[in-house]
């Protein structure tokens, strides 16, 4: 079920600490002062929970003209669900995981594309493996250091019921369910290494 | 705004073609044609045979990513020629300096809306 998966580049380098995204590109103009210290170091801003808060509202309310609430009582996932990963490599290793069940991975696919969705299918699986990929990109522009020293892989989307998601003693991670309208939504940030 | 614009729209995911074409539709790009292509080298091929007046690529994708996509438009002087956007999940300066001293003359962050498209796009086709 694997749609595909790509290379992860990126490098070793000395980092530069802020909590924000910076840069020519940045379409809001944040910037931050740089500090330099080690990753490391600064673990405790990357590992805020605000920063994924703010990630998974950029893409839903931009892409998908939605706002998100971050549900401090989950519920259950359904039996089927939808999970794409996109994985970072270089300074920080680990992935960005998102899971939906099917009725919220529809319903996304649906507002992208415009189209109505009765199955999952592969132009589900797409959408979904670009919400995450977009939801890495967001999470990690935040951080000069990661934005320019971690790169990310091509989505990989799996579907189905019948499968675990296992990741090993990790540095930290983030996971908290988001709702939209009435659907939910499961975002991860896994970090098993730092440099 | 007048005049009819060739697009070429490079993305692994058909999904985001869709999104960045529907994107261009609404900040006033008048399309004559959108051709899609799923990496540089299907890219590289299509532009062979096609005409076209804008591209936007992303940069991470299988086969040839987009970075390598504009230097081999620059190679074949097609980049001097053909305004290239790309647009992408890389935020970087370093990734915009890379992308520009490759060839692109301009850089959209996903995720993006249609107003960052008509404030970065437009002037590179000539429509304010």
């Amino acid at each position: 079920m694997d749609r595909q998966r790509g290379e992860i580049r990126g490098e070793a380098v000395e980092l530069s600490r802020a909590s924000g995204k910076s840069g020519i590109n940045n379409q809001n103009n944040r910037k931050r002062a740089p500090v330099t210290v080690s990753l490391r170091e600064s673990i405790t801003q990357i590992s805020d929970p605000h920063s994924l808060d703010a990630s998974v509202g950029e893409v839903f309310e931009l892409m998908l003209g939605w706002r998100c609430r971050r549900e401090e009582d989950p519920r259950v996932q359904e039996a089927n669900s939808v999970t794409a990963v996109v994985g970072f490599g270089g300074v920080l290793s680990g992935a960005c995981i998102l899971r939906s069940g099917a009725q919220a991975a529809l319903a996304i696919a649906a507002r992208m594309t415009g189209a109505e969705f009765t199955e999952v299918d592969e132009t589900v699986l797409d959408g979904i493996g670009e919400i995450c990929n977009m939801l890495a990109g967001s999470w990690k522009g935040r951080f000069p250091e990661l934005a320019a020293h971690c790169g990310l892989s091509i989505p990989a989307v799996i579907a189905g019921s019948d499968y675990n998601l296992r990741v090993q003693a990790p540095e930290f991670e983030l996971r908290h369910t988001y709702r939209f309208e009435n659907l939910s939504f499961e975002v991860m940030i896994v970090c098993d290494g730092l440099q | 705004m007048g005049r009819k614009i060739r697009a070429l729209i490079v993305d692994d995911s058909s999904v985001m073609r869709k999104i960045i074409e529907r994107a261009l539709r609404q900040a006033g790009l008048d399309l004559e044609t959108v051709c899609e292509a799923s990496n540089g080298a299907e890219a590289l091929d299509l532009l062979a045979s096609q005409q076209v007046d804008l591209i936007l690529s992303d940069i991470n994708m299988p086969t040839m990513d987009g970075l390598e996509f504009v230097r081999q438009l620059q190679a074949r002087n097609l980049a001097a020629k053909v305004p290239v956007v790309m647009i992408t999940t890389e935020s970087s300066e370093e990734h915009v300096k890379q992308a520009i001293q490759a060839g692109a003359r301009g850089y959209i962050r996903k995720p993006f809306t249609a107003d960052h498209v008509k404030e970065r796009v437009l002037p590179l086709v000539g429509i304010q």
